[in-house]
């Protein structure tokens, strides 16, 4: 079995709000203070109970997992608390919900580390995390100082930590949080826990962090060609820390869209991914860098890369992301290509995407899952009869451990 | 008394004192006569305005302006958390400058906060107190839009009554690289300090010790803190008058030659 044929993967769903009003283009950013008076609850309860629909089509498609993350006020996610549509999954299906995730200083880390064995426990083991410092706009939406965010990111991380694999109860002092009895209840069926991955943008602190706690590392934003680079360097601190760099530790993205042609398939994705750039993700250096958010020599840095939060044309979008829309040949070629260039097999696909609509959704994720996984997985895989779901997540779950 | 711009422009040549405060690099510029009566002057969130407003006080004060911690040349402070950590750098930089007693403190902005709160645990080593448009004090009826909430690019234009005050000191280039990091490093060190209570605690309850003459100064046309503020902070301080002046921002002392003139007089006044 080689390195494609392990490969995971994992349907990813933002949950976007997308009934925007006609002159929402007026608006520099559609975060932070985009007014939810533009919100529609009604529209909600609909768009809700789509997309869980979608995460369920998925799972009984036979991907590995469904994801899901954490955004506040904005259009472009409706879970600000995403353990509360991952309860939502749990009796509805059987692969692993990974919640990607919540940043754990934001609100106290012993209640993240009960949430996370809630669910860990409802489902039996299903569970996986990964814990992002949050985007910049998340610090204009909370109470929590974006200058002194990632030494609490990194406090709150140890103290999740402590809450899953000591035994209770503990105390804990640290610089922003103090504990008199850390004892949570419950505690994860998954020993030692639940397996756990940083999000990051390729600044040496994360890669670091998750280097050091054995944390797989899940990439976002930042061009391909930069990414590789930070995938061995990842690996290489994996390594110094003792922990084996295997090709499931890292995590990208992939926006895919497959139809009968590679013409039909950009026709039918085009509007919806550029929706996504332009719309989804439309907001201000501002509200991405809060005051401290990033260091001094990484805000440097920022300030001279190109932008890529709703400015960015289709060029700029093919070279910084994984997209391709085609024939299931091509889709599964290109994404045959991505996964040994970069030596990693966890994919978390973006098959919806922005507006796209759910006949679009249904149609793409089923062709995904039944002609591009099977090609990727090779002809055993495909004629074996069980589905589609790789061989990692028919372990039991306990077997499988950070 | 006649207005002169070209005094409050006139360029200043600062020493460049270098000092160590317990493990923070500390920048300290110093003009005037060495044996001349102290004046320090604590600048506000940002540096880049330059010091020409203190031209008019070297004549009769030894002028001493030091960098804070994580602004401008000096260096950042390490474990920094709020203004209160700025209020001991100081003890330690004073105490390192022999600033003992008689003291002028003047604090513009941030830095009228600072000087406050040093005022309050230290005003034996004060004679008089100058707050300028002085930032934190929560007055009850007066809005005043948080420094964070205000868009980077308006918030220079927010700082002046007149444009020209302050376009010598912008880049050409908006994008400057430098300048930008620079102010960010400058809003990050504010951030640490004030984002999440950007009113201070202390003030309200300790600033009646402050029973040195203290003058409020307010440009008439701040549209950062308003001068409304001005008789929150004279109620607290038992020894105050304040001073406003016309057609000056925020930056008062920059805009008005006048206003760095009554700092001048304040501070030269006899016990």
């Amino acid at each position: 079995m080689g390195l494609v044929d392990q490969a995971e993967f994992h349907f990813f769903h933002f949950f976007p709000y997308t009934e925007l009003p006609p002159d929402h283009g007026e608006r520099e950013s559609l975060w932070v203070d985009f007014p939810n008076t533009n919100y529609d609850p009604e529209v909600g309860h609909r768009l809700y109970n789509r997309y869980l629909s979608e995460m369920v089509l998925a799972d009984r498609l036979g991907y590995d997992g469904l994801v899901i993350n954490e955004h506040h006020n904005t259009q472009y996610s409706m879970n600000p608390a995403p353990n509360l549509t991952a309860a939502a999954l749990v009796p509805q299906t059987t692969s692993w919900i990974s919640v990607f995730g919540t940043p754990p200083n934001l609100g106290y880390p012993n209640r993240l580390a009960e949430e996370y064995a809630m669910l860990d426990v409802m489902s039996g083991g299903r569970l996986r995390v990964a814990f992002p410092l949050g985007t910049g706009m998340e610090y204009w939406a909370n109470a929590v100082n974006p200058a002194t965010a990632r030494a609490r990111f990194r406090e709150s991380i140890d103290i999740i930590l402590h809450c899953w694999t000591d035994d209770g109860p503990q105390s804990y002092t640290g610089d922003f949080y103090t504990y008199r009895y850390l004892n949570p209840w419950p505690r994860p069926v998954q020993k030692p826990h639940p397996e756990c991955y940083i999000v990051g943008t390729g600044s040496p602190e994360t890669i670091e962090l998750a280097a050091e706690l054995g944390f797989g590392y899940s990439v976002v934003f930042i061009p391909r060609v930069a990414q590789l680079k930070v995938f061995d360097h990842y690996r290489e601190r994996l390594a110094h820390h003792g922990h084996e760099p295997t090709p499931d530790k890292v995590a990208f993205g992939v926006f895919a869209y497959v139809a009968e042609s590679d013409a039909k398939a950009e026709e039918e994705f085009l509007p919806h991914i550029m929706y996504f750039f332009q719309n989804n993700l439309r907001t201000t250096p501002r509200y991405l860098n809060p005051p401290g958010y990033v260091t001094v020599p990484e805000f440097r840095k920022r300030i001279q890369a190109p932008d890529v939060h709703g400015t960015a044309n289709w060029d700029d979008l093919v070279a910084i992301n994984r997209i391709v829309a085609g024939t299931p040949e091509k889709v599964a070629d290109a994404i045959g290509g991505w996964i040994e260039e970069s030596g990693a097999n966890r994919l978390t696909l973006n098959l919806t995407i922005g507006d796209m609509p759910n006949w679009k959704v249904v149609k793409n994720t089923t062709l995904f899952a039944e002609e591009v996984i099977p090609r990727l997985r090779g002809r055993a895989a495909r004629s074996d009869g069980a589905g589609t779901r790789s061989a990692t997540s028919a372990t039991s779950a306990t077997e499988v451990v950070a | 008394m006649t207005a002169d711009p070209v005094v409050a422009t006139a360029p200043v040549t600062f020493e460049r004192l270098e000092h160590d405060v317990c493990g923070t690099p500390t920048v300290v510029l110093a003009a005037g006569e060495p044996a001349a009566p102290p004046l320090v002057f604590l600048h506000g969130a940002g540096t880049f305005h330059g010091w020409a407003f203190a031209a008019p006080w070297i004549e009769q004060f030894r002028v001493l302006i030091p960098h804070h911690p994580g602004y401008g040349e000096s260096g950042d402070l390490e474990g920094l958390q709020d203004p209160h950590d700025l209020v001991l750098h100081y003890v330690e930089l004073f105490d390192q400058l022999g600033l003992t007693s008689d003291v002028n403190l003047v604090g513009f902005s941030l830095g009228g906060l600072v000087a406050a709160r040093f005022a309050i645990e230290q005003k034996h080593r004060l004679r008089r107190l100058v707050l300028v448009a002085p930032a934190g004090l929560r007055v009850p009826g007066v809005e005043v839009e948080d420094l964070f909430h205000i868009p980077p690019e308006e918030l220079v234009g927010r700082l002046v009554h007149r444009m020209e005050t302050i376009l010598p000191y912008l880049p050409a280039d908006p994008r400057d690289v430098d300048f930008n990091v620079d102010r960010y490093r400058e809003m990050r060190t504010t951030a640490i300090m004030l984002w999440e209570h950007p009113f201070d605690r202390v003030l309200p309850r300790w600033l009646g010790r402050v029973d040195i003459p203290a003058l409020i100064v307010w440009g008439e046309e701040d549209r950062l803190a308003p001068p409304a503020l001005a008789p929150g902070w004279a109620e607290l301080l038992p020894q105050s008058t304040v001073a406003t002046f016309p057609a000056a921002g925020h930056l008062v002392l920059d805009e008005s030659p006048e206003a760095s003139a009554a700092v001048a007089r304040f501070c030269g006044e006899p016990s």
